[in-house]
Formats: C-alpha cells, structure tokens, sequence
C-alpha cells in the first residue's frame, strides 16, 4: 500500500479545490475540453460518485443518519472506490485524470465537522499526490452570492445543518463555508496548493491555468492519444 | 473512565457509560455466534439488559456492503472503509447509547477482525489501526482460539466454504479449500499477534460447546464482578491435524463420527 506522494505513474493528476462557489468546475470543465482539443486522453471523476456507495450515502443523507464519523467514513469510503478502480488503474495507463475535488474537501469538511485533523489526513494518506491542485481562492460574500442567487435553497448536510451552528439553513450555510475557507486557507502551504484568484474573469482564471497544466504536460507528450 | 485508542469522535461523552463492553473474536466458523446464544440467556436471567451486535448489522451500511460484496469490484482499501463505516455507526447509535444505559453489549467480532482482514490483504498495519483508533477500549475481549485443521471440518460440515471466507478475492487461481487454508492461516497469525498487543483472554476453541460455554462463563462472571481474571492462557501450539472435533458447527447440526472424545 502507498501512501502519499510516494507513486511514480506515467498518468497525470490535476484537481480543483474550493467553496461551493467558487467556480472551480467551471475551469475544470474549460480545461478538460481545452485537453482533449489538444489531443490528451483525458478522464474526469467527481467527488462522491461511486456507484458502489451511493445508495448508502443517499439513504444516510436523507434520512439524517449521518454523524460526522459516519459521514467522513462514508466519503472516505466513496473516494477509495474511485481511487482503486479508476484514478489509480487509469494513471498507471497514462490518462490525465481530471478530479472535482479531491482529499482537501474531506480535510475541510470533516475537520470542521470534528474529527481529529491528523486521523483524517492520515485516513486518506492511500491518496495519489496530484500533479497539480488548484485552490480557487474566493471571498465568502462572493461565493456565498454565486451559490444563492442560482437556487432556491441548501440541502441539510451542505449547509452544516448536523453540527447546529444556527436554525436557519441559509445562516448556518453562511457560518459552515466560512470554517471551510479558513481550513483550505490553512492548507495552501501545507499541501503546496496552487492558488488560483477565482475573482477574476473566467478566461484569465482559464489561462493561468493552461499555462501551469501546459508545463506539467510537456515533459508527457505521449500521453496525446490523437496527432 | 473509559477510553478509547486513540481518538475521541465528536460529542462522544466517554463519561458515565457504566455497562460493560464484552467483545468475542475468533476466525470464521469458531463458533462465535453459537456462544453468543447461549451466553445472552444465561445473562439475562442474571438480571443483566443485553445488547448483542457484530459485524455489518448497522442501519446505515449493513445493505451497501452486502450489495458491494455481491458483485465483483469491491477493493481492499473500499472493503475496509465500508466496515469501519459500519462499525462507527454501531458504536454511536447501538453501543454507547447500551452502554450509558448500563446493557451489558456483547459483540460478535470487533475492530480486530477488521484489521486482521485488511492486514492479511496487504494493507498497512498503522494506516489500519489509525481508521480504527476512535473505538473504545473493551472490559474483556475473549478469543476463541482453535487451529485451521479443526476448523476446516466445521466449516465443512456447516456453511461450507464462503467465498469471502475463503480469501477468494486474494487467491483467485486456488480452490477454495487451498484458498481457505492460506486464508485461515494468515488470519490465525494476525489473531495471535493481537492476542498479545491487545490482552486477549485466550479460549482454546477446540473442545465441544459446553466446555467452550462454560470457560466463557467463567470469564465473563470475573469481567462483571470486576474481579482480576485468570492469568493469560498462553497461545497454545497450532493444534494437531484432528478431523474429529466438528461438533461446534452449525450449533452440532452436523454431527461427526468421534466428535464426542
């Protein structure tokens, strides 16, 4: 079993990171298509999609069963699924594995949630060390603006509504996203995220991006699949 | 006080939880869950509230992993998270809820299985200790202990082998009777290790089901006095090829020719 930082695959990593808001899978989608323009045989796997876990997930979210240890197993659960019969076998194939959040998610959440921030971090240290993470770096109000005029309301789990931070969804929305911003802003250095400014428009974003994921690219041209 | 082995979970009081936490561990098909019927009567009419429990029977995650199970993509390191999810919630929702309440819990299996079984497929024993490590300290934990030679005539003459029982997922090329035996053996080594780390009672689970009830009892009875228990057994030598000792299987459903000696 290897831990973190410690796999050497012909694949490379990139994920986004960020509030809910932050336009982080926009960029992402902007890049996947920009990859497979170029050429690059290209993957996308998003956070908490396993098919093998989600009835479970859906059952406890809906139910409200979920405690923060329930719910940080269960999502550790959902992303070693993926990490063991997608991420890991398609970087070993020499994909470039695009992700929508990855273990920083689960380092925000299930700390601000509770649990101890060095059994989390260890509990997903069977995680690929990513060839790049991006952090869309974005004030709360900004966020908090984009995610609210798009919808009608929060779910009960997206909101920290289990932990009892305030008895108005949208309040204890507002109190939980902002714990989660201070954790990521707490991870930059420690994971050498890559900050991106996701205040500025979408294509500057975009092109500072392709820059960095262009450089990490180069020295892995045969991982086009197409002239 | 209670404790835990590592980590305290969120709003998880370890104060006044006054019951007793009695775990039986053993391998598959050592006759765990035969004890565990006899032992629930006997304490209920000591006057004792029971609460029995083990693996994979939480509300949360007990479908999911046997629908995992069933198909044929489920990981190692998948398998264990699902079971540690299972078991976290068994211990917020059933065990410390029992135990505040005073319910002697008695479970069938606990962490140790679970990481003997991710041990034994190749994940890494400190990673595996580390998900586990929010689980509280047990009052006693008996081992039924017993040699792969006796326990393969059980499983024979009961279940029959199980494909996950048998390591099947590790051993694909072998037959499930070579599988089971590797399988067994390394579980059995892992066990025996703990047996140590974690101050096991060791039972030897060979003999017929009365004898092993009756050791139980015996230990159980000082757990829930408080008294000092016997001195360790020591982990005995891996026992003698016997094809004689099946009568634990399936409760003695199938009786064997000089299963009596």
């Amino acid at each position: 079993m290897k831990r973190y930082g410690e796999h050497r695959f012909p694949g490379k990593l990139f994920v986004v990171e960020g509030v809910d808001g932050s336009g982080k899978s926009t960029q992402l989608m902007l890049l996947h298509h920009w990859l497979q323009a170029e050429g690059y045989g290209v993957v996308f796997s998003e956070w908490n999609s396993s098919p093998l876990v989600r009835e479970t997930t859906r059952r406890g979210k809906k139910k409200q069963m979920l405690t923060p240890a329930t719910f940080s197993l269960l999502h550790a659960t959902d992303f070693a699924d993926r990490m063991e019969h997608n991420i890991l076998p398609l970087l070993k194939a020499g994909a470039v594995v695009l992700c929508d959040r990855y273990i920083y998610t689960a380092f925000a959440r299930d700390v601000v949630r509770g649990m101890d921030r060095k059994w989390v971090r260890e509990l997903y240290s069977f995680a690929v060390k990513p060839t790049a993470a991006f952090y869309f770096r974005v004030p709360l109000e900004v966020a908090m603006k984009r995610i609210l005029e798009g919808r009608s309301g929060v779910k009960f789990y997206e909101a920290g509504m289990d932990l009892g931070l305030h008895e108005d969804p949208e309040e204890s929305f507002h109190i939980f996203q902002g714990k989660i911003l201070e954790e990521y802003e707490s991870m930059i250095a420690e994971f050498d995220l890559t900050t991106v400014d996701a205040t500025l428009p979408i294509e500057e974003q975009q092109t500072h991006m392709r820059q960095i994921v262009k450089a990490k690219l180069t020295q892995a041209k045969r991982l086009r699949v197409a002239p | 006080m209670r404790e835990t082995y590592s980590v305290l979970l969120p709003k998880m009081n370890l104060g006044e939880l006054t019951g007793r936490l009695i775990v039986i561990e053993g391998t598959d098909g050592v006759g765990r869950s035969t004890q565990i019927k006899l032992l629930r009567p006997w304490l209920e009419q000591q006057g004792h509230a029971v609460l029995d429990t083990g693996i994979k029977r939480s509300q949360l995650a007990a479908k999911g992993i046997q629908q995992a199970k069933e198909g044929h993509t489920l990981g190692r390191i998948t398998l264990s998270l699902f079971y540690a999810t299972d078991f976290a919630d068994r211990l917020e929702n059933e065990i410390v809820p029992a135990l505040r309440a005073g319910f002697v819990v008695l479970t069938d299996r606990y962490i140790y299985s679970l990481m003997a079984r991710a041990i034994v497929r190749g994940l890494d024993p400190a990673w595996i200790h580390n998900v586990h490590s929010f689980a509280l300290k047990p009052d006693a934990t008996f081992y039924l202990r017993i040699g792969v030679d006796d326990l393969i005539p059980r499983v024979v003459f009961s279940s029959g082998f199980d494909y996950w029982e048998s390591g099947m997922d590790l051993y694909p090329s072998e037959d499930m009777y070579e599988s089971f035996r590797k399988y067994q053996t390394a579980l059995l080594t892992q066990f025996d290790a703990m047996a140590q780390e974690y101050d096991f009672t060791v039972i030897d689970a060979s003999p017929d089901i009365r004898t092993v009830f009756e050791r139980l009892r015996a230990g159980i009875s000082r757990v829930l006095k408080g008294e000092p228990r016997e001195p360790l057994f020591a982990v005995p030598a891996p026992a003698v090829a016997d094809a004689g000792r099946a009568e634990v299987a399936g409760a003695g459903k199938a009786k064997h020719p000089g299963a009596d000696k």
